[in-house]
């Protein structure tokens, strides 16, 4: 009994050392618990519409905070909770190791000053907020383009169903775990046609 | 011997913080540095608006205040030329010059030329900006009455001059002015303004615009301390500004800007003062505002931001107790010993060219 463990945790241990030594070389390859993310995020975490949403390009940091924000229940969502509870472990920041690693297409960035007016409403929000709302520029904290880095994703080329029902669930306090509802603070303030048109701004940006 | 010498020399650094925070600032700088002057917020209190920024006319002169516009908020493309840190002037001077309490430009504008008695000069508009390129920015202010200077005067007159006018309920375009006219400020009884505007305010109270500047805030109740203020860091900035102080660049830009070390306002800037420091924090962060800092919050960690070494103080001529005796002991810690070392013996170079 106990060597029947000893083996299988060498094999184990054996499997994790070929894909560290794999991640070194070439992009990370899909661990095992893994497996079952791709059914409704993609194989290469591209995503899949309505299914899940794109995971590629997003950072490890961001998607292991996702993850545990899942776990923790400050994500509440009835499709992807039972997921996160699956993973333990190592397999936390190998999946999310694996999906940060993926390509997603090159979208030039537009910095904050290249334009001084805007005819589209939600670009100007994105560029310039709002601030007789106190609402700052989205790309202040999402970066030129919403391209996104460390704790603060990519909103550029995300689905834009899946930006809208996020804007939402932070508005029905679905959505929590950003530091001081710093997320939170500026989606109660937008109004759902605001969110429509943002949702497909960033979705269409290319 | 010499290692508790140290150990005192450290104590009294941080004793002298803490008389420090009750005495004054030092009013008078032989530079374009002084305090602004700063009142409490008032509640209830009305601010100047500025006009849409798709009003800004076609034309010559419209252009200069778009480019006015496109040089506070993407302040990167004078990198190298004037500018020598990671910052752009809308990381100090919230929604690009326009926001009241975030010292905005249209309140700035009608404050000059400002009179300062020490050297008995009369400081322009545009020599005020130069202050902010070679301090704030690290740089080399662009010469008197270069392109760039004349676009952001005319930015920061249309903005004020458009609100002005609504305020007065006088229709039409800002009068167009010249250059030269331009770079001066507004605070000249020789500086032409509408005549219904001239009749409904007196230059000393567009001087005065509410809004100007960043709110004094109470001074704190117990004497600002690092220590303290980290932890105020740890748990409502380092999301942003990083673990480390140093911001995060997102495509080669730092959305998020740093807030100490090579690539942050210089110690001549009047950031690096933990009052004026105090004041833009309790108002203008965490950006976006989705919580409060208390007013002893805010003092600690402006104590604890800067704290830190950045970019020399360009008026250093070779000897940190010389300039600290010169420009600073007014609530900073520039000279100060902090973890056994005195800041500005080890200060980053002023106007690095970027590597
Ligand atoms: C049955 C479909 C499904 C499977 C399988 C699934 N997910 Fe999800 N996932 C979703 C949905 C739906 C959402 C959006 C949840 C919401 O709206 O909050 C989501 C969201 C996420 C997010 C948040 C993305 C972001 O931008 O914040 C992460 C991270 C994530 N999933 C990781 C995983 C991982 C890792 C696995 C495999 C262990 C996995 N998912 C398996 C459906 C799925
Ligand atoms: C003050 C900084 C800040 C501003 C301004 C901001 N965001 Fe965010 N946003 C965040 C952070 C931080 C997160 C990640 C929150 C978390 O960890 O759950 C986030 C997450 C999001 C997400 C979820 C993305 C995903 O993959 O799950 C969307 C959508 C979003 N923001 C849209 C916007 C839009 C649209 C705007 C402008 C109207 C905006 N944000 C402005 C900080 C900001
Ligand atoms: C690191 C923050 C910071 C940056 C970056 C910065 N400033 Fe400032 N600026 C300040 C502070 C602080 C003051 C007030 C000075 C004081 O009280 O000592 C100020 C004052 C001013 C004033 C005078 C305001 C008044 O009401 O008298 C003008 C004009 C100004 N800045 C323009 C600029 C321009 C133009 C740039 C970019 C080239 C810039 N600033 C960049 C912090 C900054
Ligand atoms: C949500 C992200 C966020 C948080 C949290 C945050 N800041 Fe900032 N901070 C910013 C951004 C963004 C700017 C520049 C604003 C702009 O460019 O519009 C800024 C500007 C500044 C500046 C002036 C620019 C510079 O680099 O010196 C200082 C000082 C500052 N923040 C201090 C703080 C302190 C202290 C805290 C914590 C109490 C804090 N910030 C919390 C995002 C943040």
């Amino acid at each position: 009994m106990k060597i029947v463990r000893f083996i299988i945790g060498v094999a184990f241990f054996g499997a994790y050392i070929n894909t560290t030594q794999a991640q070194s070389d070439t992009a990370p390859s899909l661990p095992p618990s893994g497996q079952l993310c791709i059914s409704c995020h993609g194989a290469q975490g591209q995503g899949m519409e309505p299914l899940g949403p794109r995971l590629a390009g997003l950072s490890t940091e961001y998607l292991v905070k996702q993850i545990s924000d899942f776990q923790a229940g400050h994500r509440l969502n009835a499709t992807m909770q039972p997921m996160a509870m699956v993973l333990q472990g190592e397999s936390v920041s190998q999946v999310a190791a694996y999906f940060s690693a993926q390509t997603v297409p090159v979208v030039t960035a537009e910095l904050r000053g290249q334009h001084v007016t805007f005819t589209d409403t939600a670009a100007r929000l994105a560029y310039q907020g709002d601030w007789a709302r106190e609402l700052p520029a989205c790309v202040t904290c999402h970066g030129p383009s919403g391209l996104g880095g460390g704790l603060f994703p990519r909103l550029a080329g995300q689905q834009a169903s899946y930006i809208k029902t996020q804007l939402q669930a932070w508005q029905a306090g679905t959505r929590k775990g950003d530091v001081d509802g710093m997320m939170a603070s500026v989606a109660n303030k937008l109004t759902i046609a605001e969110i429509d048109a943002l949702a497909n701004y960033f979705a269409n940006l290319k | 011997m010499k290692s508790s010498a140290i150990v005192l020399l450290a104590a009294m650094g941080s004793l002298t913080v803490q008389a420090q925070a009750e005495t004054e600032p030092v009013q008078e700088r032989p530079d374009k540095q002084a305090p602004l002057p700063s009142s409490p917020k008032m509640s209830d209190q009305t601010y100047l608006t500025p006009r849409s920024l798709s009003a800004i006319p076609e034309g010559a002169f419209g252009d200069k205040v778009r480019l006015g516009y496109q040089l506070f908020v993407n302040t990167q493309q004078l990198r190298d030329k004037y500018v020598g840190n990671e910052l752009n002037c809308v990381n100090c001077h919230m929604d690009a010059g326009r926001k009241a309490n975030a010292s905005p430009l249209w309140g700035a504008y009608f404050a000059y030329p400002a009179y300062r008695k020490k050297d008995d000069k009369v400081s322009s508009f545009e020599e005020r900006i130069q202050g902010c390129f070679n301090y704030s920015m690290n740089g080399k202010a662009p010469a008197s009455g270069s392109p760039e200077l004349v676009a952001l005067s005319a930015y920061a007159y249309w903005l004020g001059m458009g609100g002005l006018m609504d305020e007065a309920n006088i229709s039409g375009p800002v009068p167009e002015i010249s250059d030269a006219e331009l770079v001066k400020g507004a605070k000249r009884d020789d500086f032409p303004v509408p005549e219904a505007l001239a009749k409904a305010m007196t230059v000393e109270q567009r001087a005065n615009l509410p809004g100007r500047g960043y709110p004094e805030i109470p001074k704190p109740e117990q004497a600002y301390s690092p220590e303290r203020g980290k932890a105020v860091y740890v748990a409502h900035c380092q999301t942003c500004h990083g673990v480390d102080g140093q911001g995060q660049a997102i495509a080669g830009v730092y959305a998020l800007p740093p807030l100490w070390g090579p690539q942050s306002y210089n110690w001549g800037a009047g950031m690096h003062r933990v009052n004026t420091a105090a004041f833009f924090i309790h108002e203008n962060m965490p950006f976006g505002k989705s919580m409060q800092l208390t007013n002893q919050q805010a003092w600690d960690v402006a104590a604890y931001i800067n704290s830190h070494e950045r970019p020399q103080d360009p008026r250093n001529k070779g000897d940190v107790k010389q300039a600290q005796d010169k420009y600073h002991n007014d609530s900073d810690y520039y000279g100060v010993t902090v973890d056994g070392k005195v800041l500005g013996t080890d200060s980053y170079p002023v106007f690095p060219k970027k590597s």
